[in-house]
């Protein structure tokens, strides 16, 4: 029963956005000019849509919530983790839900410590270490074994060097056709252009297929 | 000579993480002049729209990106704001799924070069703040739903003031008072190409990080894209453009030394292999 009502829900959903998308916005003068009658409903079924997502959405911290205040009541293993989790949680919401705007207050000092000071330094730490490992698997795994990955790395190198200034300092004094920002925009222009564009293609094909599916409820697990 | 490059095979790591380190840290110490190179095709494009924008129309930026990628997004929306700053163009400024954080992002940003240049907030530039959009289908219906009825949609900015009450946004209503459309995150969602370019026909152009720029070059040859900014290099080149180097550029020099180091690391470790081998066969 719960599914035949998710699948209804989906198939006018499908239908109605469809529809509204694929009907001109105003009739031919021949068929009377008539508007679009589903656009007026457009805002109000986006809105349901982004209602729906935000309840989604939700889910992610409740279920982390669940979990970590199980692990905290009973002393699990990782009960520390969870009374941080859970701490964090709460000054997080508290210091978003409440601070005032422009005014000062212990609530936005809260907030932008939270927000800049350990959130924005957790995130350019984590991401400032990828620099690393990329240097890193640069010189243990990436090897010239074959001809293909010889090509790959040479196209690699171009590309890594056309799109910084350091590539142009090097090659200045060539030709610009041979320079290694020219080179890298034949790279990216061409030969890329044309796998992405059979890569896209292919893709496209499945997501409107795999779409279609979903619509009239012959996805695994609609039916 | 051969047992000395074998050793590199075997570089313990923590001497490439400290020269990557100091490759990257030491172009903001000492600054290093380099040429600008001339603008792509892909920035000269979306210079080129902002310039093409008539006094009636408004430039709509999605600006969807938090610290992942602030590296390379954060001077990509400062250029073109100081861009549009000075030809005194008003933009509106949203965050369409991606990430929660986008609004306050794009805000430290914005404000202080609008603020510089005179920019009134609600008048010339507003923020309209984050819309729910966790999958592509939502993101594409709710792009959609932007550009037929904004007020609808984001019924109140950023700040929770009434977006009715804003004066630039009661002359905002649908996409046919935009003229353009620049998205920036870490990889722009490509429903912007078929929901806006498709549809009404409203220019769109994207800034990107530099690995995810692949993907839109073919739009880019197709006219589907009017411009894409690529990392600090497109944020470099189009601070040359507007003539006013700052975050990109400055950004665009450590980058250099970074992705020389990859190649450099990628190049010891295949010499240290080859000598590695080449002593071992030679061993009796």
């Amino acid at each position: 029963m719960t599914r035949r009502i998710v699948w209804t829900i989906t198939f006018i959903g499908g239908l109605f956005f469809l529809l509204e998308f694929l009907l001109p916005e105003q009739a031919p003068e021949w068929l009377g000019g008539i508007k679009n009658p589903l656009t007026p409903y457009l805002g109000g079924v986006t809105n349901f849509l982004v209602v729906v997502a935000t309840m989604a959405f939700l889910l992610g911290p409740f279920i982390l919530l669940r979990s970590h205040v199980g692990n905290l009541v009973r002393r699990r293993q990782g009960w520390l983790e969870g009374l941080v989790f859970v701490v964090f949680l709460a000054a997080s919401l508290l210091a978003a839900a409440l601070r005032e705007e422009q005014v000062r207050s212990v609530l936005s000092v809260l907030y932008d410590a939270l927000f800049f000071g350990v959130l924005m330094a957790f995130f350019a730490s984590s991401m400032a270490l990828l620099a690393f490992y990329l240097v890193s698997a640069a010189h243990r795994a990436f090897r010239v074994s074959s001809l293909e990955a010889g090509l790959m790395m040479a196209a690699a190198a171009i590309v890594l060097l056309g799109q910084v200034p350091l590539g142009d300092w090097l090659t200045q004094g060539l030709p610009k056709s041979l320079q290694l920002a020219s080179v890298t925009q034949w790279i990216l222009g061409v030969p890329n252009t044309a796998v992405q564009r059979a890569v896209m293609i292919g893709a496209c094909g499945g997501a409107f297929v795999a779409g279609f599916r979903q619509w009239l409820g012959l996805g695994k697990g609609a039916s | 000579m051969v047992q000395w490059l074998a050793r590199l095979h075997e570089l313990n790591p923590r001497w490439l993480y400290l020269a990557t380190g100091l490759l990257m840290i030491v172009p903001f110490v000492i600054l290093i002049p380099m040429p600008a190179g001339t603008p792509s095709r892909a920035t000269q494009g979306l210079y080129d729209a902002i310039e093409s924008c008539p006094p009636d129309k408004v430039v709509w930026i999605d600006s969807s990106w938090d610290q992942g990628s602030r590296a390379e997004n954060e001077a990509q929306l400062g250029c073109v704001v100081r861009h549009l700053c000075r030809r005194h163009v008003r933009f509106v400024v949203t965050s369409v799924g991606i990430t929660p954080f986008g609004p306050e992002f794009a805000e430290r940003t914005i404000r202080p070069i609008a603020e510089e240049a005179g920019y009134v907030y609600g008048r010339d530039w507003v923020n309209t703040g984050f819309v729910q959009a966790p999958t592509s289908t939502s993101l594409a219906l709710v792009i959609n739903g932007l550009a037929r009825d904004f007020h609808s949609i984001r019924p109140a900015d950023v700040h929770g003031t009434p977006i009715g009450d804003l004066a630039l946004m009661q002359k905002v209503r649908t996409i046919r008072d935009i003229h353009l459309i620049y998205a920036i995150t870490y990889s722009p969602a490509q429903e912007w190409i078929s929901f806006i370019k498709g549809q009404f026909g409203t220019p769109v152009a994207f800034g990107c990080m530099s690995i995810m720029a692949p993907s839109y070059y073919a739009f880019l040859d197709s006219g589907q894209l009017c411009g894409v900014l690529v990392g600090n290099r497109g944020a470099a080149q189009y601070e040359a453009l507007i003539g006013r180097p700052s975050l990109g550029t400055r950004l665009s020099m450590a980058q250099s030394f970074g992705n020389a180091a990859i190649i450099l690391a990628a190049l010891v470790g295949n010499l240290g292999l080859w000598a590695a081998r080449r002593a071992r066969s030679k061993a009796p």
